[in-house]
């Protein structure tokens, strides 16, 4: 039989607000909500434990939390710092294992301590030293969870959250999750809860008092996973990706939503301009490129453009993008964010052209790409823009 | 100059200007005149000859006519009668399917007409072909004019300058980008994606265009000498009767079939009121020249039948068309109106100009075969008439947010606060902003400059939609008066609107749909089919007592035209069963006549009372002096002022009117002057003045309330003698005044059981019998008609047996079947458990065995058996209910809800609380906007518990307060005071709270 795993779960409760209030402790005492609040039709970005408790929830206009939360703080949203304080964060936990799994920045982290104990001791001795390391040095408190698996240590955060700690030994998840509601339980579905809701299952214990075959009647294709989601089985590994092989994503959330054209291409130009520099510093080439959409009501509509050849050139990869972009956007209904991502990406080539006459044109604008990049690298990436696709801030 | 081309906001959502407007300007600039020229269209017909007339301008009609796909395009011009009959035919021949070939279309029927454009192969083309052209050079000289006007030089046609606009003034840009990203589905700034800019020239003055034309001066005088030879100035057809059969011995006709009727009416001995009666009326309608109409209309209630009988459709004369005795005696009304005193002059009199018109209501579900049988008779000489559809408040602020971006969500959270106020000359941002029911709406950036526009959007004419009834039959072919076109629906329509269609003469016959006719239908068929006889020819219900009880005490929610809150409180008030009062009441309520209702239930209790004035003293002797019914109006005008009856008569019927402003000037100065001269003092003719104001917006003549009242009285019978059967008609034929919740509550207060759906017994309708409804599977929400109808059908073979058994054979999708469950219609299916999850879990197993043998039906479905799953909670049960049906059955909603009963009052109660101030918890089942004398707005509410109905009173500042928490279907605990007026009571909110689920 395998190793027992040993994995555990970080969770800091409301990342933003988490970090916001390391930035200044007066925050400590009042309820915080994360928005842009110079725009006129802003949304809530992050919010702390008060505030959600009055009501506020993330995407909720910012006109109705501060209604619901008559006292809180708003502070603009500053995914530079969150970015920074993650970073802090991970580092920290990487000096126990290199099994990291990290959410979009939202303060979860997996890590996967099996086969520490010789180094670190047991394993919740780690879950009590990265706490105490991060409330002394980031002054953040990350909830942790211990458990052989990634599901039920994530099961046992959302049940302490926002503060805590929680060990479920091996082999009690079962006993563990048996009288938890099953809204507790990740990876379902609205729709499937619905259903369960209507069967009168209202407990993870009475989803797995149903055999796989039975769950197979009213679930198809996904019996297995609620079968074994209710037992507490998860084999899923931690998804330690190295850096260099992820794809490219920027993204752009606007303050007040907007469908004015010149606008949305002038932000799909400045991502893809960012790109571009990744690319270069990475030294990849891209040869996809997607946008996604994320319109104010929700909806998402994600298309791509692909070219046979590989780019990270401003100008091509700025055209793939645009296309992407007409592709995408469909809806007259206001855009709240978009995303750009590169992806099957390869080395760049170091060959240089063989007929450089022949393309002259692009020569001309590699240049030129270079020349920005080297002045973005000096001074920042807002201060020098292409005319046309000038982006408002 | 004389602007040839101009195109008014009728060419929809390519033009901003009305053609009020764009009249008022060419006065402005000085132009003589100016020619209308809307696209494929002759909507704006009348408003532009009427705003002509006005501002002194010589009006030339004609069209832009487009060629589909193509973009050519040309402009007809009318010169004469036989160019207009031209023209309407253009015009219906572009709106018919099919290939549409402009060149063709205008060599076929050109006469009389003068063809402007800018193509120079389409002018050359119609040339040769005797066409009289000229080329239209458009707003400016340009390259391409130049070559045009070259051209038309050598070849000798005259060449002329046009303002080619659609907007009147220069800020309209704005508006008119509106107008086109609302057509485009697109936002502004990607409206160039899908449209190349133009169109959006603006009228100028004729220096603007001289100055532009200064190289080629020759133009600008040629566009007048065209408009000279346009001496059609509108169309005069005089009064359009429908024809009948062909025949001309109409008259004789009529008369023979009046006679035949009334002694059908009052047997075979006629008294001499009624020969009197008769002889007078026939004589007008002969003098008039009405016979033929009489007898088209009876033709439509009276259908003639393959083997030559007449089958009578069930109906109900509204209108002023009851007053007739010649109309009762054909069956076209259901009153008599000699027994009830109606005033014939009302419907016809010798002096009136206009069209009478004879409404008929049939029953809401045969209506559209009636129509279809009156447009198939009389096919190629009938059509309906149209409305126009116009932004209103709701729809210009929804579609101009929608051009902004805005989330679907954002947009009805504030249209569907925003009442149904009418447009007017006020600032929507203001009218918003006062609303107290947007009090917690955000209305930040970009709302403010939606609002701005919309504004602007308000009036213009969006779309055509068919008009419900009304049908125009023309002795000619239609398309010789009018443009025709085919609605969305499928039936020909004209381009006219009502309005319209009454100035140029066309009389038009009004066929409606009134649901009470099916509900009384049904509700008859029902107790017949039960084995109870059911004499409808004898059936006299306003002798009732029963009936008459019911009706005093105001229980008659469901029952036509009188089951409002505010009807059946007045009912109470008056605490009389009396046909005659009814007729009254029903009358008498309307919006602007508060204080007379009040006065009205004073006086009948024996208040004490002066007539107005001497002299209307007998006029209004029937009606406690008041001015009651239309007619009124024109009774008092006649005996006071000294009005003619068709003079009098025009008052009555420009108080109906929604531009009547400047019209009833003249009608005043002259009612003032004539009581003057009549001694009347100038105190009382201004009493009387303003309560002839009070019939502005809506009211009704006495013939019509009368005919109504026979209609409810009718339901009231029903509904007291055969509450079952009556109330499962009224929620299957729906759309009575409240929701099917509302009626179902009454029907539990009746003393009747509501029995679930269930498939094996239910209906489609809901079916009503001794003491019980059983509840219609229609009311199962989501469950599509082909999927009802396959049960029924199913059904008939052999009864489900089982829940597969009722899948497999009615094979309903996996929502339906769920909303089936969950409104307990399997309930019977299950063999032992009462557990509607295990229903679900047969569902599953059923639809997985099927998509696993999708390609074999060898073998017989074996589901594999269920796990036992927990039993359900109660509320749950109930909750799902609720959602699928909006109602329960077993018990109320209230009951879901946490109450604290201490100090608390029920419905019931309340009379005994009258002077107190109580605590109540109630259901909100609808509610009544209204505006106070001093423009504030206040609400009355209506709430129930299970004991009964409460009518709550929401004054100014109260409303203000709890507007924004107030939306029907929910539960509230109210505080306020219970006060008693004429034995009606009603509470007087003070205090509202939300009440919170359990």
């Amino acid at each position: 039989m395998d190793r027992e795993r040993a994995i555990i779960h970080f969770n800091v409760a409301d990342f933003a607000v988490a970090v916001e209030r390391v930035a200044d402790c007066t925050l400590r005492e009042r309820p915080v909500i994360v928005a842009p609040f110079q725009a006129a039709r802003a949304v809530v970005y992050d919010m702390s434990e008060e505030a959600f408790q009055c009501g506020v929830q993330k995407g909720m206009s910012l006109r109705q939390a501060t209604r619901l939360c008559r006292g809180a703080a708003v502070l603009p949203p500053r995914p530079d710092i969150y970015q920074r304080a993650m970073q802090a964060f991970l580092g920290q936990i990487r000096d126990y294992s290199p099994l990291v799994e990290q959410g979009a920045g939202d303060g979860h982290v997996f890590v996967d301590v099996t086969g520490t104990h010789r180094l670190f001791g047991p394993a919740p001795d780690i879950g009590w030293k990265v706490r105490k390391r991060a409330r002394n040095d980031l002054g953040l408190n990350p909830i942790w969870t211990l458990s052989v698996n990634k599901l039920v240590a994530k099961v046992a955060s959302r049940l302490v959250k926002p503060v805590g700690e929680y060990i479920v030994a091996a082999g009690e998840e079962e006993d563990f999750l048996a009288p938890l509601p099953l809204a507790l339980l990740p990876g379902l579905s609205p729709v499937e809860l619905r259903r369960l809701r209507e069967f009168n299952l209202i407990k993870i214990g009475q989803l797995a008092g149903l055999s796989r075959q039975q769950l197979l009647v009213p679930f198809g294709s996904r019996s297995g996973f609620l079968y074994r989601a209710s037992h507490g089985i998860d084999e899923s590994v931690i998804a330690a990706g190295t850096m260099e092989t992820a794809p490219v994503v920027f993204e752009h959330v606007f303050a007040d939503d907007t469908n004015d054209r010149r606008q949305m291409e002038g932000v799909v130009a400045d991502l893809a301009a960012r790109a571009c520099q990744e690319l270069r510093r990475r030294k990849q080439v891209a040869r996809q490129v997607w946008i996604r959409i994320t319109y104010a009501d929700g909806v998402h509509s994600v298309r791509q453009t692909t070219t046979r050849l590989g780019t990270s050139a401003d100008f091509t990869l700025r055209n793939l993008a645009q296309l992407a972009l007409q592709r995408a956007w469909t809806r007259r209904t206001r855009v709240r964010g978009c995303r750009l991502v590169c992806d099957r990406l390869h080395r760049q080539s170091p060959q240089l052209l063989l007929f450089p006459e022949a393309a002259g044109n692009e020569i001309r604008q590699e240049k030129a790409s270079r020349a920005l990049e080297r002045i973005r690298d000096r001074f920042g990436h807002a201060l020098i823009q292409t005319g046309a696709f000038q982006v408002s801030h | 100059m004389f602007p040839l081309h101009v195109r008014s906001h009728f060419s929809l959502l390519r033009a901003t200007a009305s053609p009020a407007r764009l009249c008022a300007l060419a006065r402005k600039y000085g132009y003589a005149g100016l020619a209308l020229t809307d696209r494929d269209n002759l909507y704006g017909l009348w408003p532009f000859l009427s705003a002509c007339r006005q501002e002194g301008l010589r009006p030339v009609i004609g069209a832009e006519i487009t060629e589909p796909d193509s973009g050519r395009l040309a402009v007809c011009l009318v010169e004469n009668d036989r160019g207009y009959a031209n023209l309407c035919n253009l015009i219906t021949r572009r709106h018919q399917k099919g290939p549409f070939k402009l060149e063709e279309a205008i060599i076929d029927i050109h006469e009389g007409l003068i063809v402007l454009s800018r193509n120079q192969s389409l002018v050359a083309g119609l040339l040769t072909h005797g066409v009289k052209v000229a080329a239209d050079l458009g707003d400016r000289p340009t390259e391409t004019a130049g070559r045009l006007r070259k051209w038309a030089a050598e070849t000798g046609i005259p060449a002329v300058a046009t303002p080619d606009c659609g907007l009147a003034e220069e800020d309209d840009v704005p508006l008119y980008r509106l107008l086109r990203a609302i057509a485009c589905n697109t936002s502004l700034s990607r409206l160039s994606e899908v449209e190349t800019a133009g169109g959006q020239n603006w009228f100028s003055p004729p220096g603007t265009y001289r100055e532009r034309f200064a190289i080629w001066p020759e133009v600008i005088p040629a566009s007048r000498t065209l408009a000279e030879s346009c001496s059609f100035t509108g169309p005069v057809f005089g009064t359009v009767m429908p024809p009948w059969q062909g025949r001309t011995d109409t008259a004789a006709a009529l008369r023979a079939a009046a006679y035949l009727g009334a002694r059908g009416r009052y047997g075979d001995n006629l008294s001499k009121p009624v020969v009197d009666r008769l002889e007078h009326e026939l004589h007008v309608i002969e003098s008039m020249d009405f016979s033929s109409y009489f007898l088209v209309v009876r033709d439509i209630v009276l259908r003639l039948q393959p083997d030559g009988s007449r089958r009578k459709r069930r109906i109900c004369g509204r209108g002023s068309g009851a007053a007739s005795l010649v109309a009762y005696c054909l069956q076209i009304t259901n009153v008599c109106p000699i027994r009830h005193n109606l005033y014939f002059e009302r419907f016809l009199n010798p002096g009136r100009t206009d069209p009478p018109d004879i409404d008929i209501d049939f029953s809401w579900d045969e209506r559209e075969a009636v129509i279809a049988d009156v447009l198939q008779e009389h096919q190629g000489h009938a059509a309906m008439v149209c409305n126009h559809i116009g932004f209103k408040p709701r729809m210009a602020l929804r579609e101009t947010a929608k051009v902004y971006g805005l989330p679907e969500g954002e947009i009805s959270r504030l249209t569907r606060r925003v009442p149904w106020f009418s447009h007017g000359s006020d600032d929507l941002q203001q009218r918003l902003s006062e609303l107290p029911s947007l009090r917690d709406q955000d209305l930040s950036a970009p709302w403010p400059e939606i609002i701005d526009l919309a504004q602007r959007l308000l009036g213009i004419p969006r779309y055509l939609s068919v008009h419900p009834g009304g049908v125009v039959i023309t002795p000619g072919p239609i398309c010789d008066y009018v443009p025709v076109e085919t609605a969305a629906k499928g039936v020909p329509i004209i381009q006219w609107e009502k309005d319209g269609t009454e100035e140029a003469g066309l009389v038009k016959i009004d066929i409606l749909g009134n649901r009470s006719l099916g509900v009384i239908r049904d509700c008859i068929a029902r107790i017949t089919a039960g084995g109870v006889p059911f004499d409808e020819v004898h059936w006299h219900p306003e002798d009732d007592t029963l009936t008459q009880n019911a009706v005093s005490r105001g229980i008659t929610m469901g029952c036509f035209y009188i089951e409002s809150p505010a009807m059946r409180l007045l009912q109470k008030k008056a605490g009389s069963g009396d046909f005659e009062q009814l007729v009254l009441q029903s009358s008498i309520i309307r919006p602007a006549a508060n204080e007379f209702v009040r006065e009205y239930v004073r006086r009948l209790h024996g208040g004490a009372w002066q007539p107005l004035h001497e002299k209307v003293k007998d006029v209004l002797d029937e009606t406690f002096g008041l001015m009651v019914y239309q007619e009124d109006v024109s009774k008092v005008a006649v005996s006071l002022a000294g009005f003619s009856h068709a003079r009098a008569d025009g008052l009555r019927k420009v108080l109906s009117k929604k531009d009547r402003e400047l019209r009833l000037r003249d009608y005043k100065n002259e009612f003032f002057a004539g009581c003057t001269d009549h001694g009347v003092e100038m105190q009382d003719t201004e009493a009387i003045w303003k309560m002839m104001m009070s019939f502005d917006g809506y009211s009704f003549c006495k013939p019509h309330s009368a005919s109504y009242a026979r209609v409810s009285f009718q339901a009231a019978y029903l509904k007291s003698h055969f509450p079952a059967e009556f109330m499962a008609a009224v929620i299957s034929n729906k759309g009575g005044y409240y929701s099917t919740f509302a009626y179902v509550s009454e029907t539990k207060r009746l003393g009747v059981t509501v029995l679930p759906p269930d498939v094996n017994r239910s209906d489609k309708s809901w079916q009503g019998e001794g003491r019980q409804v059983l509840v219609g599977l229609q009311a199962v929400q989501g469950l599509s008609d082909r999927c009802l109808d396959r049960i029924i059908h199913s059904r008939t073979e052999r009864s489900f047996t089982s829940a597969t058994d009722f899948f497999h054979r009615a094979r309903p999708a996996e929502d339906e079947a769920r909303a089936l469950i969950h409104a307990g219609a399997l309930d019977s299916l299950q063999e032992a458990q009462n557990n509607r999850a295990m229903l679900l879990w047969e569902l599953a197993a059923f639809h997985r065995v099927q998509a696993s043998m999708k390609h074999s039906s060898l073998f017989d479905i074996r589901l594999p058996p269920p796990p036992p799953l927990p039993a359900p909670d109660q509320r749950e049960l109930l909750r799902r209910e609720y959602e699928v049906l909006g109602f329960l059955c077993g018990c109320h909603p209230l009951s879901l809800f946490k109450k604290n009963n201490k100090g608390l009052t029920t419905a019931r109660a309340l009379p005994d609380c009258a002077g107190r101030r109580v605590r109540f918890i109630g259901w909100l089942l609808t509610g009544k906007l209204v505006s106070t004398k001093t423009g504030e707005a206040m609400e009355f509410l209506t709430f129930e518990d299970e004991t009964g109905m409460v009518e709550a009173t929401f004054f100014p500042g109260v409303y203000r307060r709890y507007a924004h928490l107030l939306t029907s279907g929910r539960p509230y605990l109210l505080t306020g005071l219970v006060e008693e007026d004429f034995g009606a009571v009603t509470l007087t909110v003070d205090h509202i709270e939300v009440l919170a689920r359990d």
